[in-house]
C-alpha cells in the first residue's frame, strides 16, 4: 500500500476528538467509582482502563491503515474465525459468576462475543453488497443473513449472555431494515416473532426472567433484581441539576450502587455531574452517532455505507439500551456503555470500529471506480 | 463497468438520503427520550430522591440463618444455637461515639453494672459503618438500652444467633468453633459464598462441614425514617437454616474419658473396630469454644496461645508420640508374617542386649531369662524385641507399620491431622544426610527413637488387628440431615486396606495381648475385668533419651516435662471386639499404672452402657453464657 497524501489530509480529526473526549470522561468516572473501594480491589481499575485505551488506539491505527475494501475481502474468514472463538468459549471458556464468556490469552481474559459484534457487521455488509438487488428484500432472500446472525446469537445466548445476544439481533435488524425489507415480509417476521416470545421465555434462565418481571413490576422484588434499578434511580435522581461533585456521589462511594464500574457506570456519572453532565455526555454521544451516519452517507461505496451504518447502530443501541436501563426505562440486561464501562475487550473492539469509520471517512475522496 | 458502478453510491440515489433522514430522526427521538427521563429524575423528582439518598432510607439487612445442630451418635445435641444481643452504634446523625459511650456508662452505673470501654476503641468512625460497642449483653443491660433508646442516638440492638456448645471443653477439639469470616477467607472464597460479617466454622467439624452447617443468608430491605427506625419492610427473603450433623461420637464415653484424664495433658481415641466409627476423641487440656463466638478477645487469645500446654492443639490427631512398647505388637506381627520367628522362637534375656559397643537395656534389669513370643509380649520384654527387630530390619518393619496405618494421616474429617513418622533408611539419608545406624533399628523395635504415632493412629492400628485385619478410615461423621429429619448424605464406613497378615498370626497376637491384661505377670492387669474380655498393651514413651544406665530414672525428681509419657491401647471383647481404645497421658510415667486406669473406665462405661439402652446423657456440662438465653 503506497502512502497517499490525501489520506492524511482527509483524516477524520473530529471523530478522533469525540472518541478521546468520551473515553476520558469514562476514565475519570471509573476512577471515581473505584477510589473508595480499595478493599474490593477496584481502586486501580482506572489504570487498567488507561492501558486498554492505549491498546485500543494502537488497534485503531491498524484498523484505519489497511484499506477497508481489503478487510472486507476477508470478511467471511474473519467471521469464521470469530465463530471459532465462540465455539472455543463454549467448550473451554473461562466462567465467572455463572456464565462462560471469556477465554484466557496470555494472562488476559478476552471476550469473543465483543469481537463478534464487529465481525457480524463486516460480514453482513459484505453479503448485502455482493447480493445487492436494488429493491426491498423478501423473507426468503434474507435466509442466509438470518443464518449468519443466528449462529453467534445462539452461541452467545447459551453462555448465557442475553445482553450481547440482543445486541447482535438488533444490529442485524438495523442493517437489514436500512437496506429495505418488503412491508409484507416485515409483517410476517413480526408476527412470527410475537409467536416465538412465549417459547423464548421458556428458554430464559430464572434470573433473566426475574429481571424482566421486575421491570414490569419493580416492587415484586426490591432486594434481588429490583435493587440495582432502585439504587441506580436514587443515585441519578439525587444528583439533581448540577450533581454532587466529583468523588462526592454518596450512592457510589458508599457502595449502594452495584456494578458501579461496568453496566451502571452512567449512574455514577449522573450522580456526580448531575443533569448538566448527563446532557453533556448525551450530546457527545449524539455527535458521535450523527458523525457516524454522516460518514455512512458520504461513503463512496455501498459496502462502506453498510459498515458505517452497522457500527453506528452498534454504538447507538448500546448507548440507548444501557442508559435507558440505568434510568429505569428498560429492563436490566447486561449491556455496557460504550467507552465508559470498564472492560478491555469492549474498549478494544470499539476502538477498532472507530478505526474502520475513520478508514471509510478518509478514503471517501480517493476511491476511484 | 456497470458492476463497479453498482458498488458505488451514486449521489443520485435519493432513496438512501431518505433513509438517512429516518435514521437521524430515530436517533434524535431516542436520545431525547433519555434526556426527558433524566429531566424527570434529576429535576422534577430530584428533591425526593435526594432525601432518599441522604437519609439512606433504604437499607438492606442481612438475615443470619440458624446454623445446623451437631449431635452425637445417640442424637444427643452437642451444639445448639442461642441468642446473643449486641449493641451497635450506627454513625448517622451524630458520629460522637464517646458521648453515647459516656451516657451508656452512666446508665449502667445507676444499675451498678459496668460498660467495657475497650471494645470499640479501634479505628475511626465512618458514616453509616456500624461499630460494635458491646457484644453478648445481659438481659438487664438490654432493658436499659431499650428503655433509653431516645437518649442514645444511633444505638441499635442487634440480635444474633451464636453457638451454644453443650459439650463445652471436652468436645472442643472435635467440634471446633465459629467466628466472623476474615479478610483472607473472603479473598480465597472464589465462589463468593461468603459475605462480610458472615459467621463461619473456623476449625473442627464446624469448619469441615461449614458448607452444610451454615445455611443460606436471607435479606430484608427496609425503609427507615430519619431516626433510623424501620418504617416498613419492602421485601424479605427468609434465611434457610443449616443442615444438622450426626457424629459417631458417644458423648457419654467422651465424658467418661474427659473425666478420667482429670485435666492431665493427654489424649484418648476410641474406635469401633467393626466399621472404624470414632466413639471417643478427647484431647486435654482444652479450651472453651464459646470464647470465639463473635470474635475472641485479645486477652483470651493470648491466654490460650501462650499456654505451655497448648490447649488449642488436638492431641488425639495432631499429637505425635513415640509409641513405646505398644509398637511391639507391630514388630511381632512383621516377624511372624515374614517367617523370621514362630510363636515358639525364644531368646535369652539377661537384662541387656549388646550391639557393637552399645548396650541396650531391658526395663526389667534382672532380665526375663529364656522367653518366647507370648510371654515376651505379656511381660513386655525389651531384649526379645531387640533381637526380633535386628532380624527384620528397619525397612521391612516400616512396611508393616504402614500396613497398620502408621506414618500417614488416617484421613479423619478433622483439620491439621499429623502423619506421625515411620523411619526408613531412605528417609534418614534424605533427612539427615547420614546412613542408617544398626543401633537405631534396635531403638525403633521397642517404639522409641524416630518412631512417632498419633493416638488416633494407635487406636486404629489395634482395631485393625482386633477386627482380623481390616483397616478402616476413622469415621467421625455419621450423616447430614435437613431440619425436617430428611437424610441428605450418609457417610458410609470406608475400608482403606487389609493387613497382609495371616489369620493364624493375628490369633497368636490377640492371645498374647489378652495375656497382657489377664495373665499373671502381665503389664496391663489394671484392665482385668471379671469377664476377662479385654486385650491390650502398655507402653511408656521416652521424652528424652535418658542415660543408658538409667541413673537419672532413679532420681527422685525429674522435671515433669521430661518424664515419660504413659500409653495404653486395648480392645474388647477379645472375641468380636466392639471397641478399641488408645490412651496417652503425658509425663505420667508407666503405661500400666497411669494410662491403663483411664482405658479401664472407658471400657467399663462402654459395657455398662450396653446394658441400659436409651440411656440419658449427662445434662449441660458447661455453659458459660447462661445469662443470655432466648427471650
Amino acid at each position: 500500500m503506497k502512502f497517499d497524501r490525501r489520506l492524511f489530509v482527509n483524516f477524520d480529526w473530529t471523530l478522533l476528538f469525540l472518541v478521546l473526549a468520551v473515553s476520558l470522561i469514562g476514565l475519570i468516572n471509573i476512577y471515581s467509582s473505584g477510589v473508595n473501594q480499595a478493599y474490593s480491589g477496584q481502586d486501580f481499575l482506572y489504570m487498567k482502563q488507561v492501558q486498554w485505551i492505549i491498546v485500543g488506539l494502537v488497534f485503531m491505527i491498524m484498523a484505519f491503515s489497511i484499506d477497508y475494501r481489503l478487510i472486507s475481502r476477508y470478511a467471511y474468514l474473519i467471521y469464521a474465525f470469530s465463530i471459532l472463538l465462540l465455539v472455543v468459549v463454549f467448550f473451554y471458556g473461562y466462567a465467572t459468576r455463572g456464565s462462560q464468556r471469556w477465554i484466557l490469552v496470555g494472562g488476559f481474559t478476552f471476550q469473543p462475543s465483543e469481537l463478534v459484534k464487529l465481525t457480524l457487521i463486516l460480514v453482513l455488509a459484505r453479503y448485502f453488497d455482493d447480493h445487492r438487488i436494488h429493491k426491498a428484500y423478501r423473507l426468503r432472500e434474507l435466509f442466509i443473513p438470518v443464518l449468519i446472525m443466528l449462529v453467534p446469537f445462539l452461541l452467545i445466548l447459551k453462555q448465557p449472555d442475553l445482553g450481547t445476544a440482543l445486541v447482535l439481533f438488533i444490529i442485524f435488524c438495523s442493517v437489514t431494515l436500512f437496506i429495505g425489507v418488503q412491508w409484507k415480509s416485515l409483517t410476517w417476521a413480526a408476527l412470527t416473532g410475537l409467536l416465538l416470545i412465549p417459547m423464548g421465555w421458556y428458554f430464559l434462565k430464572d434470573y433473566q426472567k426475574e429481571r424482566i418481571m421486575t421491570f414490569f413490576n419493580p416492587d415484586s422484588d426490591p432486594l434481588g433484581a429490583g435493587y440495582h434499578v432502585i439504587q441506580s434511580i436514587i443515585a441519578i435522581g439525587s444528583g439533581g441539576f448540577v450533581g454532587k461533585g466529583f468523588l462526592k456521589g454518596t450512592q457510589t462511594q458508599l457502595r449502594f450502587l452495584p456494578e458501579r464500574h461496568t453496566d451502571f457506570i452512567f449512574s455514577v456519572f449522573a450522580e456526580e455531574w448531575g443533569f448538566l453532565g448527563g446532557i453533556f455526555l448525551l450530546v457527545m454521544f449524539m455527535a458521535l452517532i450523527l458523525w457516524g451516519l454522516k460518514i455512512a452517507l458520504h461513503s463512496r461505496d455501498f459496502n462502506g455505507t453498510l459498515i458505517s451504518v452497522g457500527i453506528t447502530a452498534l454504538i447507538f443501541w448500546e448507548v440507548f439500551i444501557n442508559i435507558g436501563m440505568v434510568l429505569g426505562m428498560l429492563p436490566v440486561v447486561g449491556i455496557p456503555l460504550p467507552f465508559l464501562s470498564y472492560g478491555g475487550s469492549s474498549m478494544v473492539i470499539l476502538m477498532i470500529s472507530i478505526g474502520l469509520l475513520m478508514n471509510i471517512s478518509m478514503r471517501r475522496f480517493i476511491l476511484q471506480p | 463497468m456497470t458492476e463497479i458502478h453498482d458498488r458505488l453510491n451514486g449521489h443520485e440515489t435519493g432513496i438512501l438520503h431518505k433513509r438517512f433522514k429516518i435514521l437521524f430522526a430515530i436517533v434524535a427521538i431516542a436520545l431525547s427520550l433519555l434526556a426527558l427521563r433524566m429531566w424527570y429524575l434529576q429535576v422534577i423528582k430530584a428533591e425526593e430522591l435526594k432525601q432518599k439518598s441522604e437519609n439512606n432510607s433504604i437499607r438492606v439487612r442481612k438475615l443470619q440463618p440458624l446454623r445446623g445442630l451437631i449431635m452425637d451418635a445417640n442424637r444427643t445435641v452437642l451444639v445448639d444455637n442461642q441468642c446473643s444481643f449486641d449493641i451497635l452504634f450506627v454513625p448517622n446523625r451524630t458520629r460522637d461515639i464517646q458521648d453515647v459511650a459516656n451516657k451508656l456508662t452512666y446508665l449502667y452505673a445507676e444499675e451498678s453494672m459496668t460498660f467495657p470501654r475497650e471494645v470499640f476503641n479501634s479505628g475511626k468512625v465512618r458514616l453509616f459503618v456500624p461499630v460494635k460497642l458491646e457484644k453478648n449483653i445481659s438481659r438487664e443491660k438490654l432493658a436499659i438500652v431499650e428503655t433509653h433508646s431516645l437518649d442514645l442516638p444511633g444505638l441499635t440492638v442487634d440480635v444474633a444467633s451464636v453457638r451454644k456448645y453443650l459439650g463445652g471443653e471436652m468436645e472442643a477439639h472435635i467440634i471446633g468453633y465459629t467466628g466472623e469470616v476474615g479478610p483472607e477467607e473472603l479473598e480465597r472464597d472464589e465462589a463468593q459464598t461468603y459475605t462480610v460479617g458472615d459467621v463461619i466454622g473456623k476449625s473442627g467439624i464446624e469448619k469441615y462441614l461449614d458448607s452444610y452447617l451454615r445455611g443460606k443468608n436471607g435479606v430484608e430491605q427496609v425503609e427507615v425514617n430519619v431516626l433510623g427506625k424501620p418504617v416498613r419492610v419492602l421485601g424479605k427473603i427468609n434465611p434457610e437454616s443449616g443442615y444438622n450433623v450426626v457424629l459417631t461420637i458417644d458423648s457419654v464415653l467422651q465424658k467418661v474419658a474427659w473425666d478420667a484424664l482429670g485435666g492431665q495433658a493427654g489424649a484418648v481415641a476410641a474406635i469401633d473396630p467393626r466399621d472404624g466409627s470414632v466413639l471417643v476423641l478427647v484431647s486435654s487440656p482444652s479450651f472453651d469454644p464459646t470464647l470465639f463466638n463473635g470474635g475472641i478477645s485479645v486477652d483470651d487469645w493470648q491466654k490460650l496461645s501462650g499456654d505451655p500446654y497448648h490447649p488449642m492443639e488436638n492431641r488425639a490427631v495432631s499429637g505425635q508420640y513415640p509409641p513405646g512398647s505398644t509398637y511391639k505388637m507391630i514388630v511381632a506381627a512383621a516377624a511372624l508374617q515374614e517367617g523370621l520367628i514362630t510363636p515358639d522362637t525364644a531368646f535369652n534375656c539377661d537384662g541387656s542386649f549388646t550391639l557393637g559397643n552399645r548396650t541396650f537395656r531391658c526395663w526389667q534389669k534382672h532380665g526375663h531369662g529364656r522367653i518366647s513370643l507370648h510371654r515376651a509380649i505379656v511381660e513386655s520384654c525389651d531384649v526379645y524385641f531387640y533381637n526380633v527387630g535386628k532380624l527384620i530390619g528397619v525397612d521391612k518393619l516400616a512396611e508393616y507399620a504402614r500396613a497398620f496405618g502408621f506414618g500417614k494421616p488416617t484421613g479423619i474429617s478433622l483439620p491439621r491431622e499429623k502423619s506421625g513418622l515411620i523411619p526408613t533408611k531412605e528417609w534418614k539419608l534424605a533427612r539427615f544426610k547420614q546412613p542408617w545406624q544398626p543401633g537405631e533399628t534396635i531403638s525403633i523395635s521397642i517404639g522409641q527413637g524416630f518412631d512417632l504415632v498419633t493416638p488416633l493412629q494407635l487406636a486404629s492400628a489395634y482395631s485393625t488387628l482386633a477386627n482380623g485385619g481390616t483397616l478402616w478410615r476413622p469415621r467421625l461423621i455419621k450423616q447430614i440431615e435437613a431440619a425436617d429429619g430428611r437424610v441428605l448424605k450418609t457417610f458410609e464406613p470406608e475400608k482403606k486396606s487389609s493387613l497382609p497378615i495371616r489369620p493364624k498370626n493375628i490369633e497368636v497376637l490377640k492371645s498374647a495381648l489378652w495375656g497382657v491384661v489377664n495373665e499373671p505377670g502381665g503389664t496391663g492387669r489394671a484392665l482385668q475385668r471379671k469377664e476377662a474380655d479385654v486385650a491390650g498393651k502398655t507402653g511408656t514413651s521416652q521424652v528424652i533419651g535418658l542415660p543408658e544406665d538409667d541413673k537419672a530414672r532413679k532420681l527422685k525428681y525429674i522435671p515433669s516435662r521430661y518424664r515419660d509419657h504413659a500409653l495404653f491401647v486395648c480392645f474388647a471383647p477379645v472375641r468380636d471386639p466392639e471397641i478399641a481404645v488408645a490412651v496417652i497421658v503425658e509425663n505420667a510415667g508407666h503405661g500400666g499404672s497411669a494410662a491403663a486406669p483411664v482405658a479401664r473406665k472407658i471400657v467399663d462405661a462402654y459395657f455398662e452402657g450396653k446394658k441400659i439402652p436409651n440411656r440419658k446423657p449427662p445434662l449441660v456440662i458447661s455453659d458459660r453464657n447462661t445469662s443470655t438465653r432466648n427471650p
